[in-house]
């Protein structure tokens, strides 16, 4: 989608887990929910 | 006939709610951690977040480090999109120097207070933030060298129209440095059209 908009350039960061320890663990471990930076640039 | 999953005015509705109570009452559990334990659990340079006051950090509520990829550049002029109670601005502030400006926007009018308020404890001129939404930013148009966003992004219903809108604020050559959730396996059509579980 980032590329469909005029995005270039895109990298994307380690996963991090965001939600680890928190109440929404459970529900993010079943969909294997992570964290991410992206970087992207404007063509 | 509109293609989104939920009906954006209506999920707004409930993310605003969630994120005011985010604002006014920043250290009850939520599905989500907060504050300092948070900013230190996504990487964030310990000296910068130290640097800043409670009310500025204590309600966010992040998913990652938009600043991790790149750091910001004395003197860019910064849009953050869905700035919350302004911890990201802030850390792009102590980037960008008293040479650059950080516009932080976001819709949820006590976290647009707080933010607001604690600009004006810290003296940033730098920083102002503006009540809008991110698929209408109220910027002019190629006006950011770089657009940052944590944790937003996901929670809007038409992410393509947020892209659009944040590629028309960026000047040629400008960065969008964002962090938010991805999902490694597939989430049911009926979840994804469950607005409580966007909300959490």
């Amino acid at each position: 989608m980032l590329e469909d908009t005029g995005f270039t350039d895109v990298q994307i960061g380690p996963a991090v887990d965001t939600f680890g320890g928190a109440n929404g663990e459970e529900k993010a471990r079943a969909y294997e929910v992570y964290g991410y930076a992206f970087l992207a640039r404007k063509h | 006939m509109s293609d989104l999953l939920v009906d954006a005015d209506a999920l707004r509705e409930q993310i605003r709610d969630k994120y005011r109570e985010v604002a006014v009452d920043p250290h009850r559990a939520f599905h989500f951690h907060t504050g300092r334990p948070l900013a230190a659990r996504l990487g964030y340079e310990h000296d910068a977040v130290q640097a800043l006051p409670d009310r500025a950090v204590e309600s966010f509520a992040g998913v990652g480090n938009p600043f991790s990829l790149r750091r910001l550049q004395s003197g860019e002029r910064i849009v953050d999109v869905g700035s919350g109670a302004g911890f990201d601005s802030f850390i792009a502030a102590g980037q960008v120097t008293d040479s650059g400006r950080v516009v932080g926007i976001d819709m949820t009018p006590e976290m647009l207070k707080k933010s607001r308020a604690t600009a004006d404890d810290l003296g940033y001129t730098c920083v102002e933030f503006r009540e809008g939404l991110a698929e209408s930013l109220p910027v002019e148009d190629g006006w950011a060298d770089a657009v940052i966003s944590n944790g937003v992004i996901n929670l809007c219903a038409d992410k393509k129209a947020v892209f659009t809108e944040i590629h028309r604020v960026l000047k040629p050559g400008g960065w969008l440095q964002f962090a938010d959730i991805a999902n490694g396996r597939p989430v049911p059509p009926e979840a994804l059209r469950d607005i409580d579980l966007w909300t959490g």
